[in-house]
């Protein structure tokens, strides 16, 4: 008995693989990022303030108010309308980008992609300056026209807010909607214009059905991230009298903080996320669907005739709302001594990034921690995945699949959720990370691992496992395999993942907002700081320093990656 | 004010050596020369190197201009300002104290609350500053224990956008702001983020009742967060009366060529006591001492006074842009009324404005 059990301890060493100690390792380093901050989270919504001990009140006092449950109720408003303007916005540009003979539709594109890059409170700052009520230039310029005393458009309102995180998500429905048309060959349309359906009627009944799941899908992602929102709403919501969620969390910090509260408070945006992620799932894993499973067939662009120039000019006018007007008061303000003042030489200047770059004892910092943070924290979501997504896809071991849901769990974290679990569970001691740029490396990471995991996985699973085999059965050693042959085949695919990381940590505020202490500052953090008092000009350059770098990144990547970047998402 | 404005320019060229020969080559650098206990604790200061320092009291340009003066008067000691809102800073604060991790070394929020709390959970450093008995007599003892001391002083009036509000049109009182001719005309900032647009709350609260707000509600002021945003929305011209202004950020935005007025309401322009504290514990002690010895001496006093804020200290005049707390009428409610008084009128104000 004693001997087949020795024998058998001795089979299982033989087979023994590192890989199976990096899995767990692997495992552990997860769980610690992924689950600790939200178990953590879950274990403070029932403890009691000083005490600890076991408690409902928090649940109690956190729903028991009218203005808890308003903001609910405006959240869910702000979401639903953002993901019906997403989509009335990035719907037919991505189908006459995708199947039309619509003109400069590289152009275009590239438009989209610079919308993609501005933050939504930066979004939010431009549209404030277009569309104040009184002050704002789109405003004036309707006073002098017509003559009246009243400008026409309201930013501060729930349709001004809907309006400004519309206009920074539509890419999300553009991007979901556009790859899964890219993909879909002509002969269904073609069978339906045979029967005598017009291009129109093909379309709005063939094509975009097809597609629906695609659709619905970056519609939901627009939901999520309009809920999941602090800064535009912090900007914009207050002055028109409203809270939404993420501005009703941020109260509970207020003296005497609540944690707890904050905690229960902050479970339905949870539950609300993963409810419509499963939806999303349930709508795209339905069968049926098989014109989207790969490239093949002909694909043949729609004749629009006449009315290509009218599909154009719905684009431009997207792409002047969503990334050239705002940007333009932007760049305007940040040049300005006073923005107000308007147009003229006498009014321009580079004081505003003097004070910043020389005088102010915090911008210098922060704009060094933001790039420093994102970077990091890009190498390390992608070294972790693609550490699990080689042993999900190679089944280094029977449990890999857990690796998977642990990558992609953060999507339905929203970034203000994730840093009060982070708060919870890792500021105070024994961990006592609070204060240190490795929590905020660390929460960025997290933030965004599904992003990095779903690219580099896609990537693996593009690559035939023979490839690795041929360096094994030659005697090179699995780790060989990975640094001589896989890493080289992936090099765009991590390139493009890293950049993805980057951008969007760098120009993250609701995960930093509660993390950041004086020397780990960044920019989105101190540019919510200059909002408060509304010093509108240094926060425009400290702005514009931020987009010229993401900018300058975005346009190495896409020239090393090409066409696809950013726009193809797995 | 010269010497002063000649150091902003050259630390705006950002030439470190410049600004060291610009210091050395003031006169006051002589009288800065540290002599006795100040002398001993600027030493110890030296080997901190640094301080972080939480500020509600100002406008960002004006808490950077202060915390420059610092370095220039103890070369050697980096200030890190951090300027928000009182409520903001003492949240993070808070979040420093839960997590065992203090960041802050001298807090200077604008809500005596804040230090009247820190003080009952023993937090607060008890310390006697030289300097503490060398300030106006109305700033002296705010705190009988000394743990917290009066480092600033500010007026709380009203301002109104001149190419908006005609002359003679202006209110002359807190209580015309409910006149309806107001209608969608009013800025005012947030108890719930601004310390001293609490204060303001509390007095208002206390002269006229809480249907004061209920009249100015009707009246849809715009609601910033601090309250120096209520110059902003003026100098943009999105609304024109400040119900809230702090003399010292309209002033130096008039300068700047905005077309603001100040308005010294007749009922009384609020003073603002704005207090100063080291919480226990903090990482540099020693020159968070030395930082409040320096916010309660003549060299702060004047920068203060440069900006038009109340300088504190007898030996510096009061700016001549300004009408000063020594002439014009004041009101201001006690320190006890303040720290009871702001978490109700944040709360009340939720109900009556909805955020």
């Amino acid at each position: 008995m004693a001997g087949h059990l020795r024998c058998l301890i001795a089979d299982r060493l033989r087979r023994f693989e590192p890989g199976v100690l990096l899995c767990l390792a692997l495992i552990a380093v997860l769980v610690f990022l992924v689950a600790g901050p939200m178990v953590r989270l879950l274990i403070s919504s029932v403890q009691e303030t000083e005490t600890g001990r076991l408690t409902l009140a928090n649940y109690r006092d956190a729903y028991g108010s009218l203005h808890c449950l308003r903001a609910l109720v405006n959240s869910l408003k702000l979401g639903l309308g953002v993901a019906f303007l997403a989509g009335v916005l990035g719907i037919p540009i991505a189908w006459a980008v995708s199947r039309t003979d619509m003109p400069a539709k590289s152009f275009v594109r590239f438009m989209v992609l610079g919308a993609f890059i501005i933050p939504p409170y930066l979004g939010a700052i431009g549209w404030i300056l277009l569309a104040g009520p009184n002050s704002g230039w789109l405003n004036r310029a309707w006073m002098s026209l017509a003559g009246t005393d009243h400008g026409v458009f309201n930013i501060y309102s729930m349709t001004g807010l809907i309006v400004v995180v519309g206009l920074s998500s539509f890419p999300f429905v553009f991007v979901a909607t556009n790859s899964a048309l890219d993909l879909v060959s002509s002969e269904m349309e073609d069978a339906a214009n045979i029967l005598g359906a017009g291009a129109l009627r093909t379309t709005i009944r063939v094509t975009l059905p097809v597609v629906l799941p695609a659709i619905l899908g970056g519609l939901i992602v627009s939901f999520l991230e309009a809920i999941a929102l602090f800064g535009a709403p912090a900007m914009i919501a207050l002055p028109a009298r409203f809270h939404v969620v993420a501005t009703q969390l941020w109260q509970f910090f207020e003296y005497p903080a609540r944690v707890e509260e904050a905690a229960a408070y902050s479970l339905p945006l949870l539950l609300i996320t993963v409810l419509m992620l499963w939806l999303q799932r349930v709508l795209t894993g339905r069968r049926g669907y098989i014109a989207v499973t790969g490239k093949g067939g002909e694909r043949r662009m729609v004749r629009l005739g006449r009315w290509r120039w009218g599909m154009l000019l719905y684009a431009l006018v997207v792409a002047a709302l969503s990334l050239l007007l705002p940007v333009s008061v932007l760049l305007h303000a940040a040049f300005a001594k006073a923005w107000g003042r308007g147009f003229s030489l006498g009014n321009l200047t580079l004081g505003n990034f003097r004070y910043l770059l020389y005088e102010q004892s915090q911008a210098q910092q922060a704009i060094v921690n933001t790039f420093l943070y994102a970077g990091a924290s890009a190498f390390v979501a992608i070294g972790l995945s693609l550490a699990a997504a080689y042993v999900v896809s190679r089944r280094l071991v029977r449990w890999s699949n857990s690796l998977d849901l642990l990558c992609m769990a953060p999507l339905v974290i929203p970034g203000i959720v994730l840093a009060i679990g982070f708060y919870s569970a890792y500021a105070a001691p024994p961990f006592a990370l609070y204060g240190s740029a490795v929590i905020m490396i660390l929460a960025f990471t997290v933030r965004f691992l599904p992003i990095a995991y779903t690219s580099t996985s896609a990537g693996l699973r593009s690559i035939n496992p023979e490839v690795e085999e041929a360096v094994r059965i030659l005697g090179g050693s699995r780790l060989t395999a990975i640094a001589r042959v896989l890493a080289p085949l992936l090099k765009r695919s991590l390139a493009g993942a890293w950049i993805m990381v980057f951008i969007a940590a760098a120009r993250e505020l609701s995960t930093a907002i509660l993390l950041v202490t004086p020397d780990t500052r960044v920019i989105s953090v101190v540019l919510l700081d200059l909002s408060e008092e509304g010093n509108f000009e240094v926060l425009a350059a400290l702005g514009t320093i931020l987009l010229a770098v993401s900018m300058a990144i975005a346009a190495v990547g896409s020239r090393v990656i090409g066409r696809d970047f950013m726009l193809h998402r797995g | 004010m010269p010497a002063n404005v000649a150091r902003r320019e050259i630390l705006k060229c950002g030439s470190a050596a410049f600004a060291l020969a610009a210091v050395v080559g003031t006169p006051r650098a002589a009288s800065a020369a540290p002599s006795g206990s100040i002398g001993d604790l600027y030493q110890a200061a030296k080997r901190e190197g640094e301080l972080t320092w939480y500020t509600a009291h100002c406008d960002d340009a004006t808490a950077q201009a202060v915390g420059h003066g610092f370095e220039a008067l103890y070369p050697g000691i980096r200030v890190s300002v951090m300027r928000t809102t009182a409520q903001v800073a003492f949240q993070r604060v808070s979040q420093e104290l839960k997590a065992g991790a203090l960041q802050v070394d001298v807090l200077s929020s604008s809500d005596v609350g804040h230090y009247a709390w820190l003080k009952e959970r023993k937090l607060l450093e008890r310390f006697e500053p030289e300097n503490a008995g060398k300030v106006l007599d109305a700033y002296q003892h705010y705190d009988p224990d000394g743990y917290y001391f009066v480092t600033a002083a500010a007026l709380v009036g009203m301002a109104s956008n001149t190419a908006r509000v005609r002359q003679g049109e202006a209110p002359r009182n807190w209580s015309e702001l409910a006149d309806p001719k107001w209608k969608d005309r009013i800025a005012v900032g947030h108890p719930g983020f601004s310390g001293y647009v609490g204060i303001w709350a509390v007095m208002m609260r206390k002269l006229y009742g809480w249907r004061f707000f209920e009249s100015l509600a009707s009246n849809n002021p715009q609601i910033g967060r601090s309250i120096n945003d209520a110059i902003t929305l003026l100098n943009a011209g999105e609304r024109s009366l400040a119900a809230t202004a702090l003399v010292g950020t309209a002033a130096e935005s008039a300068q700047k060529g905005n077309p603001l007025a100040m308005i010294y309401p007749s009922d009384g322009t609020v003073l603002i006591l704005a207090p100063t504290g080291i919480v226990k514990g903090v990482r540099h002690p020693n020159a968070a001492r030395l930082f409040v010895e320096y916010l309660l001496s003549v060299e702060a006093s004047r920068i203060w006074a440069d900006r038009f804020f109340e300088p504190i200290r007898p030996e510096v005049a009061p700016s001549a842009g300004v009408k000063s707390g020594r002439e014009i009428k004041t009101i201001r409610p006690s320190a006890e009324e303040i720290v009871r008084g702001i978490p109700e009128v944040t709360r009340q104000w939720r109900d009556t404005f909805g955020v």
